[in-house]
C-alpha cells in the first residue's frame, strides 16, 4: 500500500482512540468527548449541504436546537422514553430543515444566507419567549437515559451510543458523497446551469442536501439532551453557528475527513480556552477570518498537497501540477484504486 | 417530421427583442450552423431550446412533443444535450468523474442505494466508469481522466465537455461557440469531431460559432440570424451566395472568408 497516512487511517486510529477513553479518561475528558461526536456529526451535516451541495445556509443551530428540543420536550413534556423521543427529535428537525430547500431554489448565496439566518433567529426566539412550551430562557433538566441494564451510568451509556451514531453517520456521509448523488451535489455547487442541463433536478436535490443536513444536526441534537441532562436556548445561538461554520471552513469544505479534523481541532480549542472565556469568540472568529482569507480550503487542503497517498475522491484536485499525484489517476483509469477507499 | 422545431418563437428582455418570431426545423442526423453578429439572438435561441429563457410567444417541439417551459433537467431527459460558452466543467471533480455525471440520468442509485452499497449500485458505479473511460477514448482524453479539470488547456476543457454532455446519449447536441479561443489546427480537429459525433453516433448537432470557415465546413444547413430575426437559411454554399447575408453579417465587400467586426 503507498499510502503513508490516508485519510482513512486518520479517522480509524481517531475513532479507535475514542472508543476506548471511557475506560482510561475521567468523567471530565469523557464528556468532552462525547461533545465532540456531537460536533463531529453537526459538522458533517453542514459539510454535505454548504461544502458539498454549495448551498449558504445559515440554519445549522436551530436544526441542532429543534432536535434537542424536540427529543427533551417530547420526554418532559409527553412522557415519551428517550429511546422513542431522540427520533422524533431528529426526523423533526430534518423535516423542518427540508423545508428551507424551498427559498433556496429562488434564492443563493448570500441571500440564501440572510434567509435562513433570519430563520434561525426565529427560531432563537421561539425557544426563549414561548415559555407554556419552552420554558423560556432559562431553559430545563432533561432526565438522562438509563444504562443500568448493561452495567453502565448514564454518561458512559450515552457516550457508546453517541459513537456508534457517529460512526455510522461518518460512514454514511462518506458513502453518499462518493455516489451519484454526491456528483449531482458537487455539480450542483460548482454550476449549477451545467448540472441542469445534465439532467441533475435542482429541486430534488437541494431538497435532499437540506433534509440530509436537517437529520444529521437533528441527530446531535437529540442526542444532547442525554449528553448534558439540561437544555437552555443559548446552546443554540449564532455563536453555535459560527461554530460550525468555523469546523468545517478549517477543516475543509467539501471534505468529509476535513469536517472530522476541523470538529476535533475546534473541540480542542474550545477547551482551552474554556478558562478564558471572552476569549473564545475572538480567537474563532480571528481563526474563521483567517482560514478563509490565507487557507479557503481548509487544513485538508494543506494535508493532501503535503502528505504522500492522501486523497479523497469529490474533492477538488489540487491547482498546482507539482502536487499531482500521477500514480492516483493511473490507479484512477485502471479503475483500481489503492487500499484509501476500498 | 423533424427532430427538433422552434415555431414563430419570441422573447423580449423589456423593450429588447432578443427574438422575433423565429421559425425553425432541424432534420435528424443533421450538423445545423447557426451564425449572425453579436446581438442577433443566438444565445437566446438555444436558450429557450433548452429551458433556461421562456419564450414570451411561441413554441419548441422535442421529437413531436411541446416542451415549451419545461425545466432543463426534464429536458435534458428527452434527449437534449448542450454545452457552453464558456468552460462549464465541474472544478471539484476529476475529468473522470464530470464524465460520470454526465451520465446522471443513466443512473438509479439515490441515498438508500448509496448507505448500504448495493450490489446494483456497485455495477452501475463500475459501468458509469467504464462507459465514462470510453467516452474519454472516444475523444482522446482517457490519459486526462484523473486529473483536475481546470488543469486542462481551453481546447481539452472544450472536448472534455462536449464528452460529459454526449456520454448521456442525447439524440440532439446544442453547441454554443464550441471553437471560441481554439488555436487553427484545434479548429481542424473539433471539425473532425463534430463530423465523427454525426456520422458514428448517429446525434444531431446544432451549433451556434463564429468562425466562418468551421462552419460553412461542418455543417449541412446554415441558419442566418440578424437582429432577433431569422434572415436566411440554407445549405454553406447558398449561404455564402446570399446578398442578404453578404450585407448584413459578412460585410458589404463581400469576403465569405472574414466576419465583419
Amino acid at each position: 500500500m503507498r499510502a503513508v497516512v490516508s485519510h482513512r487511517a486518520l479517522l480509524v486510529v481517531l475513532f479507535a482512540v475514542l472508543a476506548v477513553l471511557p475506560v482510561v479518561a475521567n468523567q471530565y475528558t469523557l464528556f468532552v468527548g462525547n461533545l465532540l461526536m456531537l460536533y463531529m456529526i453537526l459538522a458533517l451535516g453542514l459539510n454535505l449541504l454548504v461544502g458539498f451541495a454549495g448551498q449558504l445556509a445559515f440554519a445549522n443551530a436551530a436544526m441542532y436546537g429543534i432536535g434537542a428540543y424536540g427529543a427533551a420536550l417530547l420526554q418532559v413534556r409527553l412522557g415519551l422514553s428517550y429511546w422513542l423521543a431522540a427520533p422524533c427529535g431528529a426526523v423533526l428537525a430534518m423535516a423542518i430543515g427540508t423545508l428551507l430547500a424551498f427559498p433556496a431554489l429562488r434564492l443563493s448565496g448570500i441571500y440564501l444566507a440572510l434567509a435562513t439566518l433570519a430563520f434561525a433567529q426565529f427560531t432563537q426566539w421561539v425557544l426563549l419567549h414561548w415559555n407554556s412550551v419552552t420554558f423560556g430562557a432559562g431553559g430545563f433538566p432533561v432526565p438522562q437515559p438509563e444504562f443500568s441494564a448493561l452495567g453502565m451510568s448514564p454518561d458512559r451509556g450515552i457516550y457508546y451510543v453517541s459513537w456508534v451514531v457517529t460512526v455510522v453517520l461518518l460512514a454514511f456521509a462518506w458513502r453518499v458523497v462518493r455516489s451519484r448523488v454526491g456528483r449531482a451535489f458537487v455539480a450542483m455547487r460548482d454550476r449549477e446551469m451545467a448540472a441542469q442541463a445534465l439532467g441533475v433536478g435542482l429541486l430534488r436535490y437541494k431538497a435532499m442536501a437540506f433534509a440530509l443536513s436537517g437529520f444529521y444536526a437533528g441527530t446531535a441534537g437529540a442526542l444532547y439532551p442525554a449528553v448534558l441532562a439540561y437544555v437552555s436556548p443559548e446552546g443554540f445561538d449564532l455563536f453555535q453557528m459560527v461554530l460550525h461554520k468555523a469546523m468545517i471552513v478549517v477543516g475543509g469544505m467539501g471534505s468529509i475527513a476535513g469536517s472530522v479534523i476541523g470538529a476535533s481541532l475546534l473541540v480542542y480549542l474550545l477547551e482551552v480556552l474554556r478558562q478564558f472565556k471572552a476569549t473564545q469568540e475572538i480567537v474563532f472568529g480571528a481563526l474563521l477570518l483567517a482560514f478563509v482569507l490565507f487557507q479557503p480550503r481548509g487544513l485538508v487542503d494543506f494535508l493532501k498537497r503535503s502528505v504522500p497517498g492522501w486523497s479523497e475522491p469529490l474533492h477538488y484536485a489540487s491547482d498546482s501540477e507539482s502536487a499531482f499525484d500521477v500514480a492516483v489517476a493511473d490507479e484512477l483509469v485502471t479503475g483500481s484504486r489503492g487500499g484509501a477507499d476500498r | 417530421m423533424s427532430s427538433l422545431a422552434v415555431t414563430n418563437v419570441s422573447v423580449a428582455f423589456g423593450g429588447v427583442h432578443a427574438l422575433s418570431d423565429v421559425s425553425l426545423a432541424v432534420d435528424a442526423g443533421q450538423i445545423v450552423g447557426v451564425i449572425g453578429p453579436n446581438g442577433a439572438g443566438k444565445t437566446t435561441l438555444l436558450n429557450v431550446i433548452c429551458g433556461v429563457s421562456r419564450p414570451d410567444r411561441g413554441d419548441v417541439t422535442l421529437h413531436g412533443t411541446i416542451i415549451t417551459g419545461w425545466k432543463p433537467s426534464r429536458i435534458a431527459g428527452l434527449g437534449l444535450g448542450r454545452t457552453f460558452q464558456t468552460s462549464q466543467l465541474f472544478p471539484g471533480m476529476t475529468v473522470l468523474e464530470n464524465l460520470m455525471t454526465g451520465l446522471h440520468l443513466r443512473g438509479h442509485t439515490g441515498l438508500i442505494a448509496a448507505a448500504f452499497r448495493t450490489p446494483s449500485m456497485k455495477r452501475e458505479e463500475a459501468e458509469m466508469r467504464e462507459r465514462a473511460l470510453a467516452a474519454l477514448d472516444f475523444v482522446g482524453m482517457r490519459a486526462f481522466a484523473g486529473r483536475s479539470g481546470t488543469a486542462l488547456s481551453f481546447g481539452q476543457q472544450r472536448v472534455v465537455e462536449i464528452a460529459r454532455t454526449l456520454i448521456g446519449e442525447p439524440k440532439i447536441l446544442l453547441l454554443d461557440e464550441p471553437a471560441v479561443g481554439l488555436s487553427v489546427p484545434r479548429v481542424a480537429e473539433l471539425d473532425t469531431l463534430l463530423r465523427r459525433i454525426r456520422d458514428e453516433r448517429g446525434v444531431t448537432l446544432v451549433m451556434i460559432e463564429h468562425v466562418i470557415r468551421l462552419v460553412m465546413g461542418v455543417s449541412d444547413r446554415v441558419i442566418v440570424m440578424n437582429s432577433g430575426r431569422k434572415i436566411a437559411e440554407g445549405r454553406p454554399d447558398d449561404i455564402r451566395r446570399n446578398p442578404d447575408v453578404i450585407e448584413a453579417y459578412l460585410g458589404r465587400q463581400g469576403d465569405a472568408r472574414r466576419p465583419a467586426p
